[in-house]
């Protein structure tokens, strides 16, 4: 029905409450992140403003949230905004006791980050021994306090042909949701890059597939955030927007306040103790050009330019200093 | 005639100032069909609706169809049966989707 009118706030916000972590995973963008945390009553304040603001939920990760001490109040305050309060969280910390203490706090959603089905491969990417064993029994525990589960996996050189046993271990795990993150070549991500990220054609292959069983398996809810999925023909109708969400819905805010276009792309255009929410949003002029590409090279004479929109900005930036330029994941010649 | 509600799931949130827009130019009798005026949001998942579509998602807390039209009449200037034609087809389509549900 629209599509070029802004929105007056972001309709989500990933919110890093910490940078702290107890895992010491490869592929990751924060740890390498030493910025400062905001006290308990200013983040509540914070939240209140946003909520205020016509934010309608926020998602806490970044480091590992169990890890704040404060992480139940953080939520109540956020929840009694009446914002959707999800996170995502390694697992490692969480037993039957914390799942029910995080479904009072007002939790509706956690993610659990696993990587693979299988238990050895997880740990060595986790770089903690039994970290894959905590992370299945994390999502049996939410799932009895009422909380819904999803996992999270970060699609890369070591998984990418798992799909199937992925699904599977999905579904035998009764999560409501399946999400395959694209690697991002930003923070430690990028140093790691060359023995992580898969090459264009992968990619192609891969999406090909998880698409296929997207369509196939009804059971689970399988979400693939990517936007160079566009090329592939994947409808995407009314139901989200085209390109990146990245500036169009979502926000990204980082321990310290600052705010970023998304949590791969380190360019702040704010800070939400000291700017105005609303303000930022509309004004923002690296937001305006996050919600205006223009396409350069290959992606000049794409006929998929409309709904792709030169894919991952995050990644274009990360690689080329440019988020205009092509995805460098895009696999069309 | 089963009673219309939303599901508790969806977040939605109105957008002030395209509402504005619309009231505005329905005032002054033109086509607001196009401005979006609410947004809905579950799982990945987001519909834009315009005036009428808004209207009528804020009614879906227990009343049925029929209820909702004599409503939206006293509001917009329509003909009854387009209307009931409207409510019943935007209906359906939001149930499809998965945002609403019907008790009886
Ligand atoms: S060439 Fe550009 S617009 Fe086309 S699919 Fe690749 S990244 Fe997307
Ligand atoms: S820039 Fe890339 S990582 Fe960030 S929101 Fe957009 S698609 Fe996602």
């Amino acid at each position: 029905m629209k599509s070029e009118q802004t929105l007056k706030a972001p309709l989500t916000i990933n919110w890093a409450i910490n940078n702290s972590c107890n895992f010491l995973c490869r592929h990751c963008y924060s740890r390498s992140d030493t910025a400062e945390e905001l006290a308990g009553d200013v983040l509540c304040a914070a939240m209140k403003r946003v909520a205020a603001a016509g934010v309608l939920s926020v998602n806490f990760g970044g480091g590992e949230p169990l890890l704040r001490r404060d992480l139940l109040d953080i939520a109540s305050c956020a929840a009694g905004c009446g914002m959707r309060v999800s996170m995502n969280s390694n697992g490692y910390l969480l037993d039957k006791e914390k799942a029910v203490a995080l479904k009072n706090a007002g939790f509706s959603k956690v993610g659990i980050s696993i990587d693979s089905h299988e238990a050895l491969a997880h740990d060595r990417f986790r770089g903690v021994a039994g970290s894959h064993e905590r992370a299945v029994n994390a999502l049996a525990w939410l799932r009895e306090a009422g909380i819904k589960t999803s996992i999270s996996t970060v699609i890369c050189t070591f998984n990418h042909e798992q799909i199937d046993s992925l699904i599977e271990f999905a579904l035998a795990n009764k999560v409501s949701q399946l999400n395959f993150h694209n690697f991002k070549c930003s923070g430690l991500g990028l140093a790691n890059k060359d023995e992580l990220d898969l090459t264009p054609l992968q990619w192609q292959e891969f999406y090909r597939k998880a698409l296929r069983a997207k369509e196939q398996v009804k059971e689970l809810d399988i979400s693939l955030d990517d936007p160079i999925i566009a090329s592939l023909g994947l409808k995407s109708g009314s139901s989200m927007v085209k390109g990146s969400v990245c500036g169009k819905l979502s926000l990204n805010i980082k321990s310290n306040g600052d705010i970023t276009p998304c949590g791969f792309i380190p360019v702040v255009i704010g800070n939400i103790v000291h700017d105005e929410l609303k303000e930022v949003w509309a004004n923002s002029p690296v937001l305006e050009k996050l919600r205006h590409k223009t396409p350069t090279g290959k992606c000049a004479s794409c006929s998929d330019y409309g709904e792709c929109l030169g894919g991952c900005s995050a990644r274009a930036l990360a690689m080329t200093g440019d988020f205009n330029s092509p995805d460098p994941h895009c696999w069309i010649p | 005639m089963p009673k219309i509600y939303r599901n508790p799931d969806v977040m939605w949130r109105e957008e002030d100032e395209s509402r504005a827009q619309a009231d505005e130019a329905l005032e002054k009798g033109e086509n607001a069909e196009d401005i979006g005026t609410s947004l809905l949001f579950s799982d990945g998942m987001m519909v834009t609706l315009n005036v009428l579509g808004t209207e009528i998602w804020k009614m879906c807390d227990g009343r049925d169809a029929d209820e909702m039209v004599s409503e939206l009449l006293q509001q917009f200037d329509v003909e009854a049966d387009v209307l009931k034609n409207d409510v019943a087809g935007f209906v359906a389509e939001l149930a499809e989707k998965g945002f609403i549900h019907y008790e009886e």
